[in-house]
This record gives structure tokens, C-alpha cells and sequence, in this order.
């Protein structure tokens, strides 16, 4: 196939019959504004998708894994929950309310087991009251997040489901999946799937409360890649 | 309205399907008062001594007479039509009589009335015998001799009245019996004879009443009743015929004493956001099930599914006789006007039955929202709340830097020698007065893995670093 796409007319490929594939999908619905526009690019729908489960892989708290949430959570209509299930620690009340989130939104559940969490989820999705819902979950099996995933389209509710590093390995329904790396002046996310083309790219979103040392801006880091691309396919950003 | 077999339907309400049932009383003698069609098609009939019943239908359950419980159901009846009409008053026994004549275009004439009406009686368990006349003694006959008879107000109605029997007239005490015992020696067998008698001969025989009766029913006199007022708080009791320990005939039953609960809240103009459920055994103490909703409201469906979820969780002691609602201190909340374009309060009403459902499911203390409290200790700056509340604002923000994550003790650190401080010391004195005081000096220290971490030295003795949150 030649690398030259345009041997198509121009009105074909605006009409969107036609879908290539290096080109990211373009969901019904424009995705929320995740609040960083490096993120926003690389994202079908230009933000978080609005009926899916967003999977965040990291292995330790403290990176700025909430921070990647708040400016979606703080744009929510009112008589809206944003609903946590299972928070690993406690949310702390000052600093939610110092980064502008309305703490009468918030609704923080602690079920006592697992089985618990995934009803309540289910609940809160299905209920279409949340804005948003994230659940903190070490293991969650493949029927269950079918389930959740049934539940979020149903309701159009996205979830953010927060996953350890071992889960990076195993597959799941989720639309999209980002794997967060802890970075001296912020937060480096790696898309591991996604509604598009494959990217390798890491992006690095500069957090507005973290402490740096020297004054940071919005940086493309390309990583090597896995294997080198193939002739005539180049993944781009969009 | 009138109910028939008051006394049998008091016991046959909670059921779905009652079986073969029969209500006895003991005074003049030991005979039969009602039954149920099951027990009739075995041949059992009103006015026959027990002893005689029982050998006809072998397996028929007996229940005494319950009085007050007639009167409660009476009560019920007046609650659920007085959705419909504030004109209400009662007829006791067994009749319950609705003035509908200032409502009649809301409901889209008499046939629209009856028919919604009828509905919810049915949702209620309730079987009643439906009339309507222009004048409630009228109406009250008609329910009594032919139910479902509707009658205009147009001249030559009271026709109607004459071919009725002439016992209908002794109703309500003020004929007595000798009147009627009179009337029937002269022939007299049905309601149109007396208006044929003359008026001064029946005075001479002290049956002056006879004829203002008729006249009343006529219309020809006013006939001014008393309005019926609902009680201020709602207690109502459902008998089971027998003792139930399965969930779903529970629910069932229940369902009937929530429709009454919310059709006492809408005659008084009310919402409550808490309720008791009794559950009555024999040899025990009852068994109390407290039913929390977040907001007041009166919808009977979200207390339905808030009992469903307690009574899972619940493991009953002994087989269930008879269920008690009490509901008190209602909170006056006049009625909605209905939107054109959807309900706006449903995105608040929906968010509210979430909560409600989790916390039956699981517990109150798993569910909670947070709020800002004035506090220079980190435990204590905030506090756990009921969600959705709005807390009054005015507390200071912190100084420092706070981290997303607190973690729920103190965890102690090693070493330190991997951390590099970023920004610090700050320093919490704080809490003298309640005992939990502490001398920290907070950091905010970057870790090996090049998370942030809130870390602090402790001042008193043992001393030594601990890490308090995490930088999310």
C-alpha cells in the first residue's frame, strides 16, 4: 500500500465512509475535555470517552493519578454524583476543595469486599445519576468487567477503573487504556489502546500543583519503539 | 363507597389468593359473619352456627371479629380516596362517601373519576361497591342495594329511590326499629310507599323520622355531614391469616401498607423521610425494621425497595403474624405542578435513591461525602457527612500544601535516607485540648519511584518519620 493517502478525492474522505487506519475513530458523541491538550489529541473524540471504561494502570499512588481526573470531575452539571468505590486511602477533604472540586459531589463508598464494590459500581452506573464513576480494583475478572462495561454503555457513565501494573499484561474490554508513569515534573501517560492507531508515544501532562524545579511545558518524549514500523504505515498524531 | 364484608376483607387484604376463610363472632351465639368465596363454594354460609361450618368445610380457618381493625381499614379507604376529592366523610360502619361534584372536569367526568378510582382502590387490596347520586344518603343506598348505579341530577331522579327495600332507611340510628317493624306491618316493603303515607299520621305514631329521611335522600332538606380529617400521624396494621417467614409474601403485604402510607400523605399535603416497620410474633417481642430514606418524599416504590433490601439482610426469629407501619412527624411539602417538558427534580430524585439504595444494601457507614471542618490537625480538618449535604462555608484553607491521599494511620518510615525533601518543615502543633495533641513538622518528600509523598518527623517521644499521604 503507498504511503501517499491522498489518491482518494478529498470528499470521500471527509464524507467518513471511508475509514483509514491510521486515523482515530470518531465516536458518536465528543469525548469530556481531560483538561491537558496533549492528552486531548491523542484521544478518539478529542477526551474521555463517554460510555466506556477507562483503564489507569499504575502500581503506586502519590504520581498524580487523581489530578489526571479532577478537570473532568470539576466541570459536572449539578444533581450529578461523582462517585468512588473502594479508594485505596482516604480522599482528603482541604486539598479536594483547594483544587476546586465541589465536595458536594462527591460520594465515597467502602464496601468491605470485593463482591460489594462491583455491585456498587454497577449501581451507580446504571442509576445514571454519576457524572462519573471510578473504582480502585487489585483483581477484577473478565466477567465482571464485561458486566461494568454492559453498564457504562447502557448508561453512558464513563469509568475510571484503576488497575495495577500486573493487569497491563491481560486483556480487557476497556475502549481505552493508559498506563501512568510517575516523571520528575508530573505525569507521564503511555496509551496502551485506544480507538485508533497503535502509539508508543510517552506523554508527559504537567500537573498545576505538583512541586518542580524548573518551569515545565508540554513535551512529545518519544520512546524507541517495539519493532521498527512498518514501510508505509506511520502513526500519526491526529 | 361501601365495603362489603367489612370483617372478612379486613383478613383477606394481605393476601393474594385467601382460601377458605371464615370471620366469626361470639355474641348473640357462635355463628358465622362472613366468608370467603372459597369457603361458600364449600357450602358454608352467613348465619350458620360453627359447629355447622366446620362440618361442612373441614379445613376452615377461623378468625374472631376484629373491630378496631374494621375501623382502621375504614380509614384506609378514606385516605385513598381522599386522593381524589377533599370532600370526605365517613359512614360507619362500612360506607365511606366522596363529594365529587367540584372535581368532576379534573377527572374528566364521572366515568374518568370511577375509573382511576377504582384503580387505586385495587392496588390497595380493597374490593368496594361503587355509587353515585346527587345526595349522599342516596348515594349511600345505591351502594348498598345497586352497586355501580350512577345517577344525574336531573329532575325526576329520585324515581330511582322508590323501588329500593325499605331496609336501607334504618340505617344510621335515627329510625329505630319499631318504625320499621311498623312499616312493614302496613304493607310497606320498598322506599317509594312511605312517601305516600301521610306526614301527620306517622307523627302520631312517632315516625316523624321516617319521612325527613326520605326527604333527605330526596334532596329536599340539606343533609350537612361532617368532613373527615386525617389523623397527624399514620399507623396502620395488617393481620396475615397465617404466620409468614418467606420474604415475597412479606413484600407483598407491606406493598399495601405503603400505598396507605402515601395515600395519607397526599390528604395531608406531607413527605416523611423515616418510617417503622413492625413485625409481630407470637411468643416475641416485635421486630423493628427503621426505614431511612435521604430526603423526605412520599413515593411508595423507593420505601418498597429500601424494605426489600432490609429484609435480605435480615434473619427473622420466628414466623411473622401481623405488620405495623407507624410514620409520625410529617414534613408539610405541597405537590408539584407537573412540567411540560419532563421533571426537573427527577436528576435529584434519582441521585437521592442511588444513595438510599447503597446505604441499605451496604450499611450506612460505607457511604459517605466529606466536608471541610476548621482544624490545624489533618485528622480533624475534615469530617464524614451524608452525602450530597452542602456544608456552610467560611473554613480557612490550609497554608501549606495538602496531598490528595490521606492515609487513615500514620505509617511509620524506616528510613529516610531515599527521600529527597522538597518543601518543609511545616509546622502542626496542635490539640491540647482533647488529648490527641501532636508536634509534627510536615515535608513534602519525593520517593525513590518519584512519587510525592507528605511525610512528617513526630516532636514528642518515640519521634521518628512517618509517611501521612500521598500527592495523587
Amino acid at each position: 500500500m503507498s504511503a501517499r493517502a491522498t489518491t482518494l478525492p478529498a470528499e470521500l474522505l471527509a464524507s467518513g465512509l471511508i475509514w483509514q487506519a491510521d486515523r482515530l475513530a470518531s465516536p458518536a458523541w465528543p469525548g469530556w475535555p481531560t483538561g491537558f491538550p496533549v492528552l486531548d489529541a491523542e484521544l478518539p473524540g478529542g477526551g474521555w470517552p463517554r460510555d466506556a471504561i477507562i483503564e489507569l494502570i499504575s502500581d503506586r499512588p502519590g504520581i498524580g493519578e487523581l489530578q489526571l481526573m479532577l478537570p473532568m470531575l470539576r466541570s459536572s452539571p449539578p444533581a450529578r454524583w461523582a462517585a468512588w468505590v473502594a479508594p485505596p486511602f482516604l480522599p482528603y477533604a482541604p486539598a479536594l476543595a483547594a483544587s476546586g472540586f465541589d465536595l458536594g459531589r462527591l460520594l465515597l463508598i467502602r464496601p468491605h469486599d470485593h463482591a460489594r464494590s462491583i455491585w456498587a459500581t454497577r449501581q451507580a452506573l446504571n442509576s445514571g445519576a454519576c457524572h462519573a464513576v471510578a473504582l480502585w480494583s487489585r483483581n477484577i475478572d473478565a466477567s465482571a468487567l464485561r458486566r461494568l462495561q454492559l453498564a457504562a454503555e447502557a448508561s453512558a457513565t464513563p469509568l475510571f477503573l484503576y488497575r495495577p501494573n500486573a493487569a497491563a499484561r491481560s486483556p480487557s474490554p476497556a475502549a481505552l487504556r493508559l498506563q501512568l508513569l510517575a516523571r520528575p515534573d508530573g505525569l507521564g501517560v503511555v496509551i496502551l489502546k485506544r480507538k485508533g492507531p497503535v502509539t508508543h508515544t510517552l506523554l508527559r501532562l504537567a500537573l498545576p500543583s505538583r512541586l518542580r524545579r524548573s518551569p515545565a511545558h508540554d513535551a512529545l518524549d518519544s520512546l524507541a519503539p517495539a519493532r521498527p514500523a512498518a514501510a508505509g504505515i506511520h502513526p500519526g498524531p491526529r | 363507597m361501601h365495603l362489603p364484608d367489612l370483617p372478612l376483607q379486613v383478613f383477606t387484604r394481605g393476601l393474594a389468593e385467601a382460601g377458605a376463610l371464615a370471620v366469626v363472632e361470639h355474641r348473640p351465639r357462635q355463628q358465622v359473619l362472613a366468608a370467603s368465596p372459597a369457603a361458600r363454594a364449600c357450602g358454608v354460609e352467613p348465619g350458620m352456627r360453627v359447629v355447622g361450618a366446620l362440618a361442612v368445610a373441614p379445613g376452615l380457618v377461623l378468625r374472631d371479629r376484629d373491630v378496631a381493625a374494621e375501623r382502621a381499614l375504614l380509614a384506609v379507604l378514606a385516605n385513598c380516596a381522599g386522593c381524589f376529592s377533599p370532600a370526605l366523610s365517613l359512614d360507619p360502619p362500612d360506607c365511606v362517601m366522596l363529594e365529587v361534584g367540584t372535581c368532576l372536569r379534573l377527572f374528566g367526568g364521572l366515568a374518568g373519576l370511577i375509573e382511576r378510582l377504582a384503580d387505586a382502590l385495587a392496588a390497595q387490596g380493597l374490593d368496594v361497591r361503587l355509587a353515585a347520586a346527587p345526595t349522599p344518603l342516596a348515594a349511600s343506598w345505591l351502594a348498598l342495594a345497586r352497586p355501580g348505579r350512577r345517577i344525574e341530577a336531573k329532575p325526576g331522579w329520585t324515581e330511582v329511590l322508590n323501588d329500593l327495600p325499605i331496609e336501607l332507611i334504618a340505617r344510621g340510628g335515627q329510625v329505630s326499629k319499631d318504625n320499621l317493624t311498623l312499616l312493614r306491618g302496613i304493607g310497606a316493603d320498598r322506599v317509594g310507599a312511605i312517601a305516600r303515607l301521610p306526614r301527620d299520621a306517622l307523627a302520631r305514631r312517632e315516625a316523624v323520622a321516617v319521612s325527613a329521611v326520605l326527604a333527605r335522600a330526596r334532596g329536599e332538606i340539606p343533609d350537612p355531614r361532617p368532613w373527615y380529617q386525617a389523623p397527624p400521624t399514620h399507623a396502620s396494621r395488617l393481620l396475615l391469616p397465617a404466620p409468614v417467614d418467606a420474604t415475597e409474601p412479606l413484600l407483598f403485604a407491606c406493598r399495601r401498607l405503603f400505598a396507605g402510607l402515601a395515600a395519607w400523605l397526599t390528604v395531608r399535603l406531607a413527605a416523611i423521610d423515616r418510617c417503622q416497620v413492625f413485625l409481630e410474633h407470637e411468643d416475641r417481642p416485635d421486630t423493628l425494621i427503621e426505614i431511612v430514606t435521604g430526603e423526605p418524599g412520599r413515593c411508595e416504590a423507593r420505601l418498597g425497595m429500601l424494605l426489600r433490601e432490609h429484609l435480605n439482610r435480615l434473619e427473622l426469629p420466628a414466623p411473622v403474624e401481623a405488620l405495623r407501619l407507624h410514620a409520625d412527624c410529617p414534613v408539610f411539602q405541597p405537590a408539584r405542578s407537573q412540567d411540560l417538558f419532563g421533571d426537573p427534580h427527577a436528576a435529584r430524585d434519582g441521585a437521592l435513591r442511588l444513595v438510599d439504595r447503597l446505604c441499605a444494601r451496604l450499611g450506612n457507614d460505607a457511604v459517605f461525602g466529606l466536608r471541610l471542618q476548621d482544624g490545624h490537625r489533618p485528622e480533624t480538618a475534615w469530617s464524614a457527612m451524608r452525602p450530597g449535604h452542602r456544608p456552610a462555608s467560611g473554613v480557612q484553607a490550609a497554608p501549606g500544601q495538602r496531598p490528595l491521599w490521606l492515609l487513615d494511620e500514620p505509617r511509620p518510615l524506616a528510613a529516610i535516607d531515599e527521600l529527597r525533601l522538597l518543601s518543609g518543615p511545616e509546622r502542626i502543633e496542635s490539640g491540647w485540648w482533647d488529648g490527641h495533641d501532636i508536634r509534627r513538622d510536615y515535608f513534602v518528600a519525593r520517593g525513590p519511584d518519584d512519587a510525592l509523598w507528605w511525610i512528617f518527623r513526630a516532636l514528642d517521644e518515640p519521634g521518628g518519620w512517618y509517611v501521612h499521604g500521598y500527592f495523587g
